[in-house]
C-alpha cells in the first residue's frame, strides 16, 4: 500500500517501514487462502509431559480474523506514523504494536488451551503497555490499571475453565475439546467451565458488567483505540465464543447467558452512548454496544446467526476503524474532541468529511454500504428465530441509537457553519487520512464485489454454524426490503440524531446513572488495598511473640492434619528392663529441668534449670547406647553454662521476668504443643522402625570406610558433606558473632582466684588437651572421635580462661580461635580432596596401611569445633570480666 | 518404659514453647536451646532405643551386632547437638547486645527492624488505589 514513501525530511516517516510486517503477513495470507483450502494446521511438541504443544490451526474463522489484524493493522501503522508525528516516545509504540499484533496473531490460530490463554493474556499486556502510553497522567494510569485489572482478571478466570475444559474432554487441544465436549455434557463440572470461559470473554469483549473499562481506554492514543478497542483485541472475546459455539450451542446456560448479557450490553452501551460528549467515548460506547449485539449473535440458535455475526463483524471493523481515525484527525485539527465544540469541519478537512460520509453510510446501515448487509443479514437472523418480542425492540433501539451516533460523527460534526477552537484549523497529513479512506472505501466496495470477501465469510460462518446451507451473501435491493430494513430504525434514529442534546440534558441529570459497575470495580480496588493492609499487619505485626506464636500454630495444625490421615496406632512399652531405672531417673531429671526453666523468674535459675535437663538427655544417652552423644551432651551443656554465665551480666539492667500466667493464650498452646508431642510421639512407637538405612550403615561400616565406630563412620565418611557444612556454620558463627562482640565495651578487671587453682590451671589444660587428642584417633573404632574432642578442647580452654584469664589463655593457643575455627574447615575440605583425586569421590577417604585421610577430615572437624566454641567463650569472658557485681546482683 | 522418657520430652517440648513465646530475650534463647534438646530426644526416639550395646563394631566381627543401638539417629543427633550449641552461642551474643543497646531485653519494645503496627514509621499503613 504506502510503504514505499519512506524519504521524508520528517525523521518520524521512518517508521513507515513497520507497516511492511502486518503488509507481509497479509499479502501472504490473502495468497494463502486463495491457493490452498483450509484449515491449516501445524504443531511443534513444547512440554509433551503434560500435553501441551505449540499447535496452530488457521480456519477460515481464524483467517477472517487474521485478515482483520493484519489488514487493519498495516493501515494503523501507517496511520500512527502521522497521528504521532510529534510524539517523541513514539517509538514505544512502534515497538509494542507488532508485539500486539502478533499476540494477536498467536492468540486466533492457537489450537491449544495453553497456548492460547498466554497469546490472550500478552494482548491483555500489550494492552496496558499501549493505553498507558502517556504514564505521566494520573488519569491514563489509571485507565491503563483499569483495563490491565478487569482484562487479566478474566483471563484468570478464562484460565480456570479451559483447565476444567481440558479435564472433563481430557485433551488440551481446543479443537479436540469443540468436537468431543457434546459427549460430556452431563458432567457436573461444564456449567462452571462455561461460566469462567464466559467470565474471561465477556471481560475482554467489554460485555455487561465489564464494559466501563473500554470507554475508559480511550486515554490510549488513537491509532491504539483504533486497533486495539474497535477491530481486533475487544473482538477476541467474541472470537472465542463464536469458536465454542459449536461445542456449547444446545446449552441453555450458554444461549441463555449469551443472549442475556448480549441484548443488556447493547441496549445499556447504546442508552450511556448519549451521555457522552466526547467524539472519541461516543465511538468506544456504541463500539460496546456493537459488541453487545455480536454476543447476542452468537447466541441465537438460527443457522443464520453465525452467518450475520460474520457480516456485522467485519463490517463493523470497516466502519468504526475509519471512524475512530477520523476522530483523532479531528482532535489533530482542531485540538479537541468535544462535538458541542466543532462544526462545519468539512469546509477545511474535505477529504475527512469524506472519509466521514463513506464510513458513516456504512455505520447507519445505509443501502450501497457492506454495513447494509450486516443488518440485512441480522434481521434474518432474528426472523430465523423465535426471539422474545423485547429483544426484538431492544435491538430497534440499538440500531436507532446506531443510526444517531453515525450522524453525529459525520452530519453534526462536518456540516452546518463552521465552528472550531482553533482559528487555523488544516486538513491532517495524507498519512491520516489515507488508511482510514482506504479502509471505509473497502467497506463500501466489498458490497460491490461480494466475490472478493464472500467465501472467507461463508466459510467463517459454517465454522461458527455448521448448519449453515446460504451460499450466497447479498443483500436484497427490492424496495420493498429496503423499506422493512430501514424503516422504522432510520425514522427513530433519525428521531434521536435531531433530539440528541435535549436527550444527552435529560440523561446527564439521571446521576443514579453515574454509579454502574465501575462504581463497585472502585470500591473492590479500594477494599482490597485496605484488605491487604490490614491483613499483612495482622500475620506481621512486627512482634516476635506472635510471629513465634503463628508458626507454631500452624506447625501444629500441620501435624493434627497429618495425625488425622493416618490409622491410629498407639503403642506404650512398660515392662520393665535392665535401663529401665537409669532411664527413669534421667527422664525425672529432664522433667524437673524442664519444669523448673519454665517456673523459675532469675534468669541464672532458668539456665541452671536447662544445664539440668541436658544432663538429664546425656544420662539418658549414656545408658541407651549412645556413649558418643552422651560425651557430647555433657561436654556442650558444661560450656553452654559458661557462656550463659558470661552474658548474664549484660542483662543486670533489665527487669525480671513475668510470671508464668501472664499470657492463658500462650500458655494454651505451650501445653497444646506439648500434648501434640506427646500423641506424636506414641503414634510412633506404634509404628515399625524403618532400619534399612541403619542396617546398610551396619554393613557397610567396615568393609567400606575401615571404622568400627559406626555413628563416627557416617559423620566423617558417608555423610562427610553434611559434616563440613556443619562445622563450616559453626565456624562462621563465631565470625558473625565478632562485630556483636566488639560492639560491647567492658573494663577489664582481673579476677582473684585460689592460687592452687592457678598453679593446676596449666597442667590440667595440657592433660585435657593430650585426652582430647586420644578421643580424636582413637574415634573411628571407638566412641569418640572429632566432635567430642574438640569440646573436650574446649573444656580444657575454658578452664584456663576461668582460672587465669582470657588474655592469658590466649597465650597458649597457636593460633587466634577463629583462625583455628577457619583452618578446621580448610583442613576438612583439604581431608577430602584426596578421594576426589585419586579415590572413589570427594570426602570419601583413601585407606593406606592404617593411615587415612579420614584423619584429616576428622582433625578439620576438632579444630574447627575447638576454635569456634573456645572463640566464643574467652570473648564473653572476656566482657564478663568488668561486671562481676551486677552478674552478682542478678543472680540473687 | 519409653513411656516415662515420652512424658519428659513432651514436657520439655511445652516449656520449650512457653519459653521461646516470652517476651525476655535470655528466656526466649533458654527455650530455643530446651525445645533443641527435645527435639534431638524425639529424632533419638526414632531410633527406638532399648539397648545398652552402643552401635561400635566388636573386634571380632565385620558388621554390627543386631542388638546394638542403631547408628542413624546418632549420628544425626551429635552433630545436631553441636550446631545447636553453636547457634545458641551467637543467640546469646546477639540477645545480650540487643539488651545492652536498648537497656531492656523486652523483644516486643526492640523494633530496629521491623517498626511496630500503627507506630509512626510502620510502612504497612494501608495505600489506598483509586
Amino acid at each position: 500500500m504506502s510503504t514505499t514513501h519512506t524519504t521524508s525530511d520528517n525523521g518520524g516517516k521512518a517508521w513507515l517501514w513497520m507497516a511492511i510486517l502486518p503488509l507481509s503477513i497479509f499479502l501472504a495470507l490473502v495468497w494463502g487462502i486463495g491457493n490452498h483450502s483450509l484449515p491449516w494446521a501445524y504443531s511443534l511438541p513444547w512440554v509433551p509431559s503434560i500435553g501441551i504443544e505449540l499447535a496452530f490451526r488457521i480456519d477460515a474463522l481464524s483467517a477472517q480474523m487474521l485478515v482483520l489484524i493484519t489488514g487493519i493493522g498495516t493501515l494503523v501503522f501507517v496511520y500512527a506514523v502521522g497521528y504521532l508525528d510529534h510524539e517523541p516516545n513514539r517509538g514505544r509504540i512502534f515497538l509494542v504494536l507488532p508485539v500486539f499484533m502478533l499476540a494477536m496473531i498467536g492468540a486466533v490460530t492457537a489450537d491449544n488451551i495453553i497456548l492460547l490463554f498466554l497469546f490472550w493474556e500478552l494482548t491483555s499486556l500489550t494492552s496496558f503497555l499501549l493505553v498507558g502510553f502517556n504514564h505521566k497522567d494520573a488519569d491514563v494510569r489509571d485507565s491503563a490499571r483499569q483495563a490491565l485489572l478487569v482484562t487479566m482478571g478474566g483471563g484468570l478466570a478464562l484460565l480456570g475453565g479451559l483447565l476444567l475444559l481440558g479435564q472433563i474432554v481430557d485433551t488440551w487441544s481446543l479443537s479436540g475439546i469443540i468436537s468431543q465436549v457434546s459427549a460430556h455434557t452431563s458432567d457436573p463440572r461444564l456449567p462452571w467451565a462455561i461460566l469462567l470461559v464466559l467470565l474471561g470473554a465477556f471481560t475482554k469483549s467489554a460485555q455487561f458488567p465489564f464494559h466501563f473499562w473500554l470507554p475508559n481506554a480511550m486515554s490510549a492514543p488513537t491509532p491504539v483505540s483504533a486497533y486495539l478497542h474497535s477491530a481486533t483485541m475487544v473482538k477476541l472475546g467474541i472470537y472465542l465464543m463464536a469458536r465454542l459455539d459449536p461445542a456449547f450451542n444446545n446449552l441453555l446456560l450458554w444461549e441463555t447467558l449469551l443472549i442475556g448479557v448480549g441484548t443488556l450490553t447493547a441496549v445499556w452501551a447504546a442508552v450511556l452512548t448519549l451521555r457522552e460528549r466526547d467524539l472519541k467515548r461516543i465511538l468506544a460506547r456504541s463500539t460496546v454496544s456493537a459488541l453487545g449485539t455480536m454476543t447476542l449473535l452468537i447466541g441465537l440458535p438460527s443457522p443464520g446467526s453465525g452467518l450475520a455475526l460474520m457480516t456485522f463483524m467485519f463490517a463493523h471493523a470497516l466502519y468504526k476503524a475509519p471512524l475512530f481515525m477520523l476522530a483523532g484527525n479531528i482532535d489533530h485539527a482542531t485540538g479537541t474532541r468535544v462535538i458541542d465544540r466543532l462544526m462545519g469541519l468539512r469546509r477545511v478537512m474535505p477529504w475527512s468529511a469524506v472519509v466521514a460520509i463513506l464510513a458513516g453510510i456504512s455505520m447507519a446501515g445505509l443501502p450501497l454500504a457492506f454495513g447494509f448487509v450486516a443488518k440485512d443479514m441480522i434481521s434474518i437472523a432474528k426472523e430465523q428465530t423465535d426471539l422474545f418480542i423485547s429483544i426484538s425492540y431492544a435491538l430497534v433501539i440499538v440500531n436507532a441509537i446506531t443510526v444517531a451516533v453515525a450522524g453525529v460523527a459525520t452530519i453534526r460534526v462536518f456540516w452546518g457553519p463552521l465552528k472550531s477552537p482553533r482559528k487555523k484549523t488544516r486538513e491532517v497529513s495524507w498519512t491520516m487520512i489515507l488508511p482510514p479512506l482506504i479502509i471505509a472505501l473497502v467497506g463500501i466496495e466489498f458490497e460491490f464485489f461480494p466475490h472478493i470477501a464472500d467465501p472467507l465469510l461463508l466459510a467463517a460462518a459454517q465454522n461458527v454454524s455448521p448448519d449453515l446451507v446460504v451460499t450466497e451473501l447479498s443483500a436484497s435491493y427490492e424496495p420493498a426490503d429496503i423499506f422493512s430494513a430501514l424503516g422504522i430504525t432510520m425514522v427513530i434514529g433519525i428521531v434521536l440524531f435531531f433530539a440528541w442534546d435535549r436527550l444527552h440534558q435529560a440523561l446527564s441529570k439521571i446521576h443514579s446513572l453515574d454509579f454502574g459497575p465501575e462504581a463497585g470495580y472502585r470500591l473492590l480496588l479500594r477494599g482490597l488495598s485496605v484488605v491487604a493492609a490490614w491483613h499483612t499487619r495482622l500475620i506481621q505485626p512486627g512482634r516476635l511473640d506472635i510471629y513465634l506464636s503463628l508458626t507454631l500454630s500452624a506447625l501444629m495444625i500441620m501435624v493434627v492434619f497429618a495425625a488425622w490421615h493416618t490409622e491410629q496406632r498407639f503403642a506404650m512399652d512398660l515392662h520393665w528392663s535392665e535401663h529401665a531405672l537409669a532411664w527413669s531417673v534421667a527422664s525425672l531429671i529432664i522433667t524437673i529441668g524442664a519444669t523448673a526453666a519454665a517456673l523459675m523468674r532469675q534468669r541464672l535459675a532458668v539456665l541452671m534449670a536447662s544445664g539440668l535437663l541436658g544432663y538429664g538427655a546425656a544420662i539418658l544417652f549414656l545408658f541407651a547406647g549412645a556413649p558418643d552423644l552422651a560425651f557430647t551432651q555433657f561436654s556442650v551443656e558444661t560450656a553452654l553454662v559458661v557462656v550463659a554465665a558470661a552474658v548474664l551480666p549484660l542483662y543486670a539492667k533489665a527487669p525480671p521476668l513475668e510470671p508464668l500466667w501472664s499470657n492463658p493464650l500462650k500458655l494454651l498452646l505451650a501445653v497444646s504443643a506439648g500434648i501434640g508431642t506427646f500423641l506424636l510421639l506414641l503414634h510412633m512407637q506404634g509404628l515399625p522402625e524403618s532400619r534399612q538405612l541403619a542396617d546398610w550403615f551396619a554393613t557397610n561400616s567396615l568393609p567400606e570406610a575401615h571404622g568400627r565406630n559406626v555413628v563416627n563412620v557416617i559423620i566423617v565418611d558417608f555423610r562427610a558433606l553434611d559434616t563440613l557444612g556443619e562445622i563450616a556454620v559453626v565456624a562462621f558463627s563465631l565470625l558473625a558473632a565478632m562485630p556483636l562482640l566488639q560492639g560491647i565495651t567492658w573494663q577489664r578487671r582481673k579476677l582473684p582466684a585460689s592460687p592452687m587453682l592457678t598453679m593446676s590451671a596449666k597442667p590440667l589444660y595440657w592433660l585435657m588437651l593430650v585426652g582430647a587428642f586420644w578421643i580424636l584417633l582413637r574415634g573411628h573404632n571407638e566412641p569418640g572421635g572429632g566432635f567430642i574432642a574438640g569440646l573436650v578442647a574446649v573444656a580444657a580452654s575454658s578452664q584456663l580462661a576461668i582460672l587465669l584469664d582470657p588474655s592469658t589463655a590466649r597465650r597458649y593457643q597457636f593460633l587466634s580461635p577463629l583462625a583455628l575455627a577457619l583452618t578446621g574447615v580448610g583442613l576438612a575440605l583439604f581431608g577430602g580432596m584426596f578421594g576426589a583425586l585419586w579415590g572413589p569421590g570427594f570426602l570419601r577417604h583413601l585407606w593406606a596401611g592404617g593411615l587415612s585421610s579420614v584423619m584429616i577430615f576428622d582433625l578439620g572437624v576438632f579444630l574447627a569445633v575447638w576454635g569456634a566454641l573456645m572463640g566464643y567463650i574467652y570473648s564473653l569472658l572476656e566482657v564478663k570480666a568488668g561486671a562481676t557485681n551486677k552478674l552478682m546482683e542478678s543472680a540473687s | 518404659m519409653n513411656l516415662v522418657l515420652i512424658i519428659a520430652v513432651s514436657l520439655s517440648v511445652s516449656a520449650g514453647v512457653w519459653l521461646l513465646l516470652s517476651r525476655d530475650n535470655f528466656r526466649i534463647l533458654v527455650g530455643l536451646a530446651i525445645l533443641g534438646s527435645a527435639v534431638n530426644l524425639i529424632i533419638f526416639l526414632g531410633g527406638r532405643p532399648g539397648t545398652l550395646i552402643p552401635p561400635v563394631i566388636s573386634m571380632d566381627a565385620e558388621i554390627l551386632a543386631q542388638g546394638a543401638a542403631s547408628p542413624l539417629p546418632q549420628a544425626l543427633v551429635l552433630t545436631a547437638i553441636v550446631i545447636g550449641f553453636a547457634l545458641l552461642c551467637f543467640g546469646l551474643v546477639l540477645g545480650a547486645r540487643l539488651s545492652r543497646a536498648h537497656g531492656h531485653a523486652d523483644v516486643t519494645r526492640q523494633h530496629a527492624s521491623e517498626p511496630l503496627a500503627g507506630s509512626s514509621d510502620d510502612p504497612y499503613k494501608p495505600k489506598v488505589m483509586d
